[in-house]
């Protein structure tokens, strides 16, 4: 678990060393002696590189034995379920929301959830359906339409 | 003290059929937010935004929310009682004492207990807004922007140390959300910042998406990791309604409780989980039982239930009156309230008085709504707990991708809500605390533009904030709060060090 903070640590050191560029070199500490736009991002990047430093220095020592990372199993369906929403996003545009929608709950219930074939693409139906009338009907939300209109 | 004329002008507005109704859905939705484990009212407000939006009428979009806010409160009892698991974050104390109630057979008093406790903090919280945001909201006129920042640098602080287990992944937190708040256009000069060439980043990340990322998404994936479902305590709930004894036993334990939780709540940061854990170590220590704590006293599910009841009334005053929300779900409300059209803060008791005293009317019937749904239908919302979280997760899934689409319409806005949700995902998973991001966020571009136009008006002095009086005040109290912390500290390493010595 240390070396995961000092791993937090070190992305936070990271932003923080983008901020603080950004802040001096593309916008301005001062602008006509007053504050410029990147007075206060400037402040916080130096606040966040010495707080990720303290960080990474309070991780020091022997780390804890634990189960190693592709051993434990927490983090497959975690990953399962971002991988489908990524392709959600990514056929959102082409085959429409409601589509989506659908293929989304499936996919989740079928390899997630592990639930039978029928319940999956039933549940998914029926969701695309309630969507369809409670965002599209009912709230006007313009849903692109994609395959099925 | 009392704007009597003020009060009855927000009951006429909360009478009125539709925002009855919604003020109903709400209590109904919170309750039942509060029962399922997993969801809080945070995230529940996050997904509700969207549709809040489109309500028209910013009384009735807060009057629902605030009904998820207070309810949620409610329910969580029911799964701490029944399940020995916290509904939500404020009800881990009444695992205690609660499961331990219903393994004798008592979980209808428990859940009584609870119902009732929340009622009577609820009005006593309820009643202290009453009286202390008008003149609350009357000082605030004298703040300027050096008050003005050094009240989100004292919130900041506040919220971060006393809401987390670190101060340290706290406070990073809390500079992370203030970073992310100043993507995208610059108020003052106008100039982008932080977009690399993205053009949906040139406007400034909206405050939905990462809300629904951290708190929606970032919930469900870390709700997949666990896949033991928990056994409901099959015991039968009958008489929900307490004897006089527990009343006898409990009554003082609900008035000590309202009063910790009103006082904390007021405090950014302080809330629903501090003052209940606070009241829980009050009862134990002024009880004349206190061996019976952990077995089953019912001062220890009493006693913290009224506390985090209050303690989500009185959250509402800095919220309300300075425009400071001080944790999440307030910070959600503020973001409704600002979408809506309408700026907390002083000005709103002046500009918006119907808002403010319709939301305060409001919380008064929903009060009663819920003490009537909670006491004798508690055995339906036990039934809740029965529904399987696999078909819950994907819908609530659904819900975020396509309310955080209805924003903006907006791919990259799902996206951004996504990568939000990963991170969310991994804090958690290392114990960063989500809520300083999420107030920093909301509060970051109150804090710059205060800073900036306070260092205008002092010619760059930073003297300004500890030359005025308010302002001097506020950074005196920050500083302290922070030396005393860090003695406190350092104090525990070296005790630490000299045991192991």
């Amino acid at each position: 678990m240390k070396s995961w903070q000092r791993y937090a640590g070190l992305f936070f050191l990271v932003v923080a060393a983008v901020v603080i560029q950004q802040s001096v070199w593309v916008l301005r500490l001062f602008d006509h002696g007053q504050p410029g736009s990147g007075f206060m991002p400037f402040g916080l990047g130096v606040i966040m590189a010495i707080l990720a430093l303290c960080l990474i220095a309070s991780q020091r020592g022997p780390e804890e034995k634990r189960v190693p990372f592709w051993e434990s199993k927490a983090w497959f369906h975690p990953l399962l379920a971002v991988i489908i929403t990524c392709v959600y996003i990514i056929v959102f545009d082409d085959i429409g929301a409601i589509t989506s929608v659908t293929v989304l709950v499936t996919g989740w219930l079928l390899f997630v959830e592990h639930k039978r074939v029928a319940v999956a693409a039933g549940t998914g139906l029926l969701t695309g359906l309630v969507v369809y009338l409670v965002f599209d009907r009912l709230l006007q939300t313009p849903f692109p339409r994609g395959i099925l209109f | 003290m009392f704007d009597v004329l003020g009060l009855w002008q927000g009951f006429q507005i909360a009478f009125s059929p539709v925002n009855l109704l919604w003020c109903f859905i709400g209590s109904v939705l919170g309750t039942a937010v509060g029962v399922l484990p997993g969801l809080g009212p945070a995230a529940t407000i996050a997904l509700l935004l969207p549709i809040s939006m489109k309500m028209g009428s910013p009384v009735t979009a807060i009057i629902l929310m605030s009904g998820i806010f207070y309810g949620a409160m409610y329910g969580g009892s029911t799964t701490s009682i029944l399940l020995n698991i916290p509904g939500e974050a404020a009800s881990v104390v009444t695992c205690i004492d609660g499961y331990q109630m219903a393994k004798k057979g008592r979980a209808g008093p428990a859940l009584g207990v609870a119902a009732i406790g929340s009622f009577v903090a609820g009005t006593v919280g309820v009643i202290g807004l009453t009286a202390m945001a008008p003149p609350l909201a009357e000082a605030a006129l004298k703040f300027g922007p050096p008050e003005y920042f050094s009240l989100t640098v004292l919130g900041l602080l506040l919220a971060t140390y006393l809401a987390g287990e670190s101060p340290l992944k706290g406070l990073m937190m809390a500079i992370f959300g203030l970073i992310l708040g100043s993507v995208g256009l610059d108020p003052l000069s106008g100039a982008v910042r932080f977009a690399f060439g993205i053009p949906d980043l040139m406007s400034n990340v909206d405050f939905v998406t990462i809300a629904m990322g951290l708190f929606g998404v970032g919930e469900i994936l870390i709700s997949l990791e666990s896949s033991e479902a928990a056994s409901i305590l099959t015991t039968k709930i009958k008489n929900v309604f307490p004897t006089i004894a527990d009343l006898a036993r409990s009554g003082w334990a609900m008035v000590r409780g309202s009063l910790i939780g009103f006082a904390v709540g007021i405090l950014p940061g302080g809330g629903a989980v501090l003052s209940s854990l606070i009241s829980y170590a009050v009862e134990k220590k002024v009880s004349k039982h206190p061996e019976e704590f952990g077995k089953g006293a019912i001062e220890g599910v009493a006693g913290p239930e009224a506390a985090n009841n209050s303690a989500a009334s009185s959250s509402f005053i800095p919220l309300l009156t300075l425009g400071i929300p001080g944790n999440a779900s307030t910070a959600m409300i503020f973001a409704a309230l600002l979408i809506q059209g309408v700026t907390p803060g002083p000005f709103l008791l002046k500009e918006h008085a119907d808002v403010f005293w319709g939301v305060v009317a409001s919380m008064y019937i929903g009060n009663v709504i819920l003490v009537v749904l909670n006491l004798p239908l508690v055995g339906m919302w036990a039934q809740l707990l029965r529904v399987p979280y696999a078909f819950m997760a994907p819908l609530i899934m659904v819900l975020t991708l396509v309310g955080v689409y209805s924003v903006n319409n907006s791919v990259f806005d799902i996206w951004v809500m996504l990568i939000m949700g990963i991170f969310g995902y991994l804090a958690r998973k290392l114990k960063f605390d989500l809520g300083p991001l999420l107030l920093a966020f909301v509060l970051g571009p109150i804090m710059e533009r205060s800073l900036r136009q306070a260092l205008l008006m002092s010619h760059g002095s930073f003297g300004i904030f500890f030359t005025r009086p308010i302002s001097g005040a506020l950074m005196a109290t920050a500083i302290l709060f922070v030396l005393y912390n860090l003695l406190t500290a350092w104090r525990k390493k070296q005790q630490g060090q000299a045991m192991a010595a």
